[in-house]
C-alpha cells in the first residue's frame, strides 16, 4: 500500500490505493476475473460476467447479498464494475493493472456515487429487466435514467 | 441522518457552492446568498432547505429573516466511508497479493 488519497469534498468522494505484486500481469488478471479466485480475495461467493453489462453477484460475506454491473472491461488492462454494498451506498470501483519492473502494479479506486437511486440496474436484473451498462462515471442523467 | 442521504444533499454542485459560501463566508440569509450567485432567492432558499434537512445548516431567525449558519457534524459521515472503504481494499488487497504470489 503505497498510495492513500481521498477525495476532496469538492470534486468525487475516492479511496485509491496501488500494490505491486511480484507476479506476471497475465497472472493477477486471471485473479481479477475469474469469480472463483476473486472470491478468495474478496472473501465471499463471488459470480462475475467477464464483459461490459455482465453481472457481479456477490455472497454469503455476512453482511447481505450485493449486485453489481461490469461498466467495463479491457482485457489484461482494466475492469470497473458498479456496486451498491450492504451500507446502501452505490459506487463505482476501477481496478488497473500495468507490468512494471518484475511484477505488476495494480491500482483500486473506489468513487462513492451519491446519487439517489431507488434502484440499481443489478437489482432490476434479478426481477426479471434486461441489464443497462449506465456510464462509468457519475453523471447524474446516467443514474436518473436508469433509476426511472 | 442516514449516510446517503448527507451524500445526497451534496451531490447537487449548486447546493455544495452554497455550502462552501456559508462555511468560508459565515452565517448569511437567502438573499445575501443569492447575491453571490447566478441562481434566484427561491432557487437557494430551495437549497437550503435540503441542507437543512440533513442538518447541515442550522435555522434561526433574526427579525423577518431567517439566517443559516453552516454545521460540518453530518461530514463525518463522509469520512468514515472513506475510512471504512479504504479498510476493506487494504485487507482485500493483501489477501490478493498472498494468493497470487502463492498462485506463481
Amino acid at each position: 500500500m503505497e498510495n492513500e488519497e481521498t477525495g476532496d469534498i469538492t470534486g468525487d468522494i475516492y479511496v485509491e490505493r496501488s500494490v505491486d505484486l511480484d507476479t506476471d500481469p497475465e497472472t493477477v488478471w486471471e485473479h481479477l476475473t475469474d469469480g472463483d479466485l476473486v472470491g478468495v480475495w474478496l472473501g465471499s461467493d463471488v459470480t462475475i460476467e467477464p464483459r461490459r453489462g455482465g453481472a457481479i453477484l456477490v455472497t454469503g460475506d455476512g453482511t447481505g447479498d450485493i449486485f453489481g454491473v461490469v461498466e467495463e472491461f479491457i482485457p489484461g488492462r482494466r475492469i470497473q464494475w458498479s456496486w451498491r454494498k450492504s451500507d446502501g451506498l452505490p459506487a463505482l470501483v476501477e481496478i488497473e493493472i500495468e507490468p512494471n519492473d518484475d511484477g505488476t502494479r495494480l491500482t483500486v479506486r473506489e468513487t462513492l456515487l451519491p446519487w439517489q437511486v431507488t434502484e440499481m440496474p443489478a437489482q432490476r436484473h434479478v426481477r426479471g429487466t434486461p441489464l443497462q451498462p449506465f456510464s462509468s462515471r457519475p453523471h447524474t442523467q446516467a443514474l436518473d435514467s436508469n433509476a426511472a | 441522518m442516514a449516510t446517503h442521504e448527507v451524500f445526497a444533499a451534496l451531490a447537487d454542485p449548486t447546493r455544495l457552492e452554497v455550502l462552501s459560501r456559508l462555511a468560508r463566508g459565515g452565517p448569511a440569509t437567502a438573499t445575501d446568498l443569492a447575491a453571490g450567485l447566478p441562481i434566484t432567492r427561491q432557487a437557494v432558499a430551495k437549497h437550503l432547505a435540503a441542507l437543512d434537512a440533513v442538518a447541515l445548516v442550522e435555522r434561526r431567525r433574526s427579525g423577518r429573516e431567517v439566517v443559516y449558519s453552516f454545521r460540518p457534524g453530518p461530514l463525518d459521515a463522509v469520512v468514515e466511508w472513506v475510512d471504512s472503504v479504504g479498510k476493506s481494499w487494504d485487507d482485500r488487497l493483501e489477501r490478493l497479493r498472498r494468493q497470487v504470489e502463492q498462485a506463481e
